[in-house]
């Protein structure tokens, strides 16, 4: 065991973890001006750095994860960039939505989504591998509804936000960033 | 009063608002002319109050007026309370109520059709306003109140029903291509009309 895992277990894993603040960076440099969504555990910093009204982004807090992705199509109808920050299970409840808006209408949608229910041993990992049904079933649902992702697993991902945006502009459809692990305070 | 008679109203009242219209109501204003800042919430049920959502808080210069359906409003009651969370003074939720589902074509009772109150429901949710009104002349009288006041505002309006059209004459109904593609179109249509894209260019 390392000396940082014997001081604090937990910290050996915070090379797994991007900051709430580098998230909301990176949203900025991609134009984001609204996130829509229902919380999300391991996003929680992240929830709390836009909750602080601090960030600069406008959140409208919603009580399902079909209204989150309606809200943002309604919001890009309107003319305004839009993340919809959810978790696995999140993403699962809202399929319909998805479909409707994302896959038939062709709105362009970032889904940020937060890997909820990963065991620690599987960080650093392949998320397929891990013995979490609501983890890893969440790539091959993405695959079969056409909808290309992108990991976050850690600091170097970071240019994965930028890529998964720029993919919904293009391909004018859905396109996710998967957080593997919890965001840092 | 008639669905399409109510949508002739609303719609005489518009002015420059946005509408998200779904079910009844859209099959309503399919027939009046078109209007490049309407879109339907199709095939989406419970969708149209959230998209009226995004689009008042995206363009709060203008009215965005949601045409709802009884059923689709229940699936995402939930809705009402993100609504009066997000406080969009421009938006009015007004919903169809005929008590039934797949209206004019199987006429399903909705749960709730005789229990339910609606407008307690969005009273107790934290809309502005929200009232219930049952005919046609009364929609007539109301309506510049109603838009004269503050969102988030809720009004159910009630309306007949047609028979329904399926049965052993008319076994089935094939959907077109244009009803899965057709929410898209209007969405980039509201934009180009925004000047949206323009904006995004600049
Ligand atoms: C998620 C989902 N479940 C079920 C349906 C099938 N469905 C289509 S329309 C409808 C009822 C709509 O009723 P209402 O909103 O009251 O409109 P009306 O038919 O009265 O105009 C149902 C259940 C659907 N479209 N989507």
């Amino acid at each position: 065991m390392s000396a940082l895992a014997k001081e604090n277990p937990m910290k050996q894993f915070s090379k797994h973890s991007v900051s709430a603040q580098a998230m909301v960076d990176a949203f900025k440099r991609c134009g984001i001006d609204y996130v829509t969504t229902v919380p999300d555990m391991v996003q929680i910093a992240l929830h709390q750095l836009l909750d602080s009204g601090e960030s600069g982004l406008k959140v409208v807090h919603c009580t399902t994860e079909d209204q989150a992705i309606e809200v943002a199509g309604g919001l890009y109808a309107g003319g305004k960039n839009v993340a919809v920050i959810v978790q696995n299970q999140g993403l699962y409840a809202g399929i319909n939505s998805l479909r409707a808006l994302g896959l038939d209408s062709k709105v362009p949608l970032l889904f940020v989504i937060g890997q909820f229910g990963r065991e620690f041993s599987n960080l650093g990992g392949n998320p397929r591998d891990s013995k979490r049904r609501v983890v890893f079933l969440l790539e091959p649902l993405l695959e079969t509804l056409g909808v290309p992702y992108w990991r976050l697993e850690g600091p170097d991902d970071m240019g994965n936000v930028e890529a998964a945006w720029k993919a919904s502009r293009e391909r004018s459809g859905p396109a996710a960033l998967i957080v593997g692990h919890f965001v840092g305070w | 009063m008639k669905t399409l008679d109510a949508c002739k109203i609303l719609d005489a009242h518009r002015d420059d608002a946005i509408v998200v219209c779904t079910m009844g109501a859209m099959n309503a204003l399919d027939k009046l002319p078109l209007n490049p800042l309407t879109m339907a919430c199709v095939p989406l049920m419970g969708g149209a109050a959230s998209i009226g959502l995004g689009l008042a808080l995206a363009r709060p210069e203008r009215k965005v007026f949601v045409f709802d359906g009884d059923a689709s409003l229940l699936m995402e009651l939930g809705g009402l309370v993100s609504i009066s969370h997000a406080r969009p003074k421009n938006l009015y939720h007004f919903v169809f109520n005929n008590s039934i589902q797949f209206a004019g074509l199987g006429n399903l009772e909705t749960p709730g059709a005789r229990s339910a109150d609606l407008v307690a429901m969005a009273k107790a949710c934290g809309f502005e306003a929200a009232q219930r009104i049952d005919a046609l002349d009364d929609l007539e009288s109301r309506l510049k109140g109603i838009l004269a006041g503050p969102g988030p505002s809720f009004v159910e309006v009630v309306v007949e029903y047609d028979a329904p059209a399926l049965g052993t004459e008319n076994p089935a109904v094939e959907m077109t291509d244009e009803r899965f593609t057709r929410m898209g179109d209007e969405i980039r249509r509201i934009r180009h009309h925004l000047g949206c894209d323009a904006a995004v260019a600049a």
